[in-house]
């Protein structure tokens, strides 16, 4: 019984991926067939040609998300220990969950007006900077229960000795926070991989994530690349779920 | 707030393309007709069956069912399905569920159907089963990882043990320990769960029916449209939207500090 509960659970969780997986690999699949007519990895070889739609989709996507994941966690880390010792604290971290408890699409759509303006609507750099108006609140949130009395007293011990606050930041605070600073890396990632709305929205369907793709795939009724969109989207978070679960056992034990 | 500032000033014709001296004009028209509200009900009912059956179905998990989570290949692979974002969860829905789906091959292969038309509706339906269905499949597994971990930083085990040794049932045991501390422990997170899901966009847009539309639906296909007479409108549900949002969370948190502090 305890076995069979087991194998139902685990078919559970792996039904989503076998299959897209297997549409990925598929083709003519009609009504009322359940498996396709013809299984192919012709999708997947064109992933090789570096010219192709979908590669551009995932360079771009991994262009993206590592920027903004990059620009987040340094200026989250950075800023957050000001809000950490500020004295209305509370205020400022208030407003760090604001794009969340509005919803991202809805904060991008009442700020859209002032990405228009200033020319960021349509374009790369306006996407990086519409995806981190959510990944650097969230960074901010991780970061500001990290700043405590010692790490103050470590950076004041580096200032007591003659250290600047660039070699505070680069010889002490930096490395001692390597494994914060890797989880939030991964979340920031993970939020700009996944987004979607505010990414349509701001570069008005001219920055083809791989998110707008699945769903340009969709709407054009190729199932076969939207599967393969989506395989592909799965990837990285995998890897960066094995690492993070990882590091979490590591810093249990 | 930039944002909503500028959204204010433009629903009340002060600043924006259209911009003809103040007006109540958009407001009076956007409270009076029934898009929004019925757009605004239909959100609280999508998010209200979303959360109930996903917190149901993780708790149900993590009360008989934990043994499973705790070692062994499905405490790695609950993990998994966290990689799987908004709009990939609704295009797997939209394939198994849809009239030409997976599921609807099975039911036509066991002879339970007898034409793709015989399939019913569960996708861009009125009942959201296809939202409620894709956003279930995302929560649950968060949920379960959520619950496991707080049940082991309770020590649930060991207090669940110790009722058990004073003669408490198993029944019991669910009922007057894991239920309660467990939903009151992960109650910020559950409210912020039911926020996320009122306010989602690629679900609703994948899943979801033209009338009525999810909130983010209906704001978003407003501004985007080429009338111009739409865009306050849109300014004005998303104001409205905020407001309900943030007093949600404000009730919701208040009542909590009160109940903890009693």
């Amino acid at each position: 019984m305890k076995k069979t509960l087991g194998i139902i659970l685990s078919g559970i969780i792996f039904f989503p991926f076998l299959l897209l997986l297997g549409l990925s690999v598929g083709k003519d699949w009609r009504f009322p067939d359940v498996l396709p007519g013809e299984w192919t990895l012709d999708h997947w070889s064109e992933l090789f040609q570096l010219q192709g739609d979908l590669t551009q989709s995932l360079l771009l996507s991994l262009g993206i998300s590592l920027l903004v994941a990059t620009l987040s966690t340094v200026i989250g880390f950075i800023t957050s220990k000001y809000i950490a010792y500020h004295p209305k604290k509370k205020t400022l971290l208030a407003l760090a969950y604001f794009p969340y408890v509005l919803a991202p699409i809805i904060y991008a759509a009442v700020l859209y007006f002032y990405f228009i303006v200033l020319g960021l609507s349509g374009n790369f750099f306006g996407v990086v900077i519409g995806q981190m108006i959510i990944a650097y609140p969230f960074a901010v949130i991780i970061f500001v229960g990290y700043w405590n009395k010692r790490m103050q007293a470590m950076e004041q011990l580096v200032y007591t000795l003659g250290g600047t606050p660039w070699q505070a930041y680069q010889k002490v605070l930096f490395p001692v926070s390597k494994g914060i600073l890797m989880v939030c890396f991964f979340q920031t990632f993970l939020i700009s991989w996944f987004e979607y709305g505010l990414t349509m929205l701001i570069g008005v369907g001219k920055i083809q994530t791989l998110t707008l793709k699945v769903f340009h795939y969709v709407n054009e009724a190729n199932i076969y690349h939207a599967a393969l969109a989506s395989c592909l989207l799965f990837l990285p978070p995998w890897i960066l779920i094995l690492i993070n679960k990882r590091i979490v056992f590591r810093t249990e034990s | 707030m930039a944002g909503l500032i500028y959204a204010l000033l433009f629903s009340l014709g002060i600043v924006g393309i259209i911009h003809d001296g103040f007006t109540l004009e958009y407001w009076g028209e956007t409270l009076s007709g029934g898009e929004m509200w019925i757009s605004l009900g239909y959100s609280l009912y999508v998010a209200t069956v979303s959360s109930f059956l996903s917190i149901a179905c993780a708790l149900m998990l993590v009360i008989w069912g934990r043994a499973h989570f705790q070692k062994g290949l499905l405490s790695y692979a609950i993990y998994f399905p966290l990689a799987i974002p908004g709009i990939v969860a609704a295009f797997i829905v939209f394939q198994f569920m849809g009239k030409s789906g997976l599921l609807s091959r099975m039911t036509y292969g066991l002879g339970v159907t007898n034409a793709i038309e015989t399939f019913p509706d569960l996708i861009h339906d009125a009942w959201g089963i296809g939202m409620i269905s894709a956003h279930v499949m995302l929560a649950v597994p968060f949920l379960l990882i959520l619950f496991l971990n707080l049940a082991k930083n309770e020590r649930l085990e060991e207090l669940s043990q110790l009722a058990a040794t004073l003669g408490a049932l198993p029944g019991q045991i669910s009922r007057k320990i894991w239920l309660p501390i467990l939903l009151k422990k992960s109650f910020p997170t559950l409210v912020l769960y039911f926020i996320f899901v009122l306010g989602a966009y690629e679900i609703p847009l994948l899943l979801g029916r033209e009338s009525p539309q999810m909130v983010s639906v209906l704001i978003i296909r407003k501004l985007q449209r080429y009338n111009l007479l739409d865009k306050p409108e849109a300014y004005i549900i998303a104001l409205i939207y905020s407001v309900l949002v943030l007093s949600l969370l404000w009730m919701a948190l208040k009542n909590r500090q009160t109940s903890s502090s009693s």
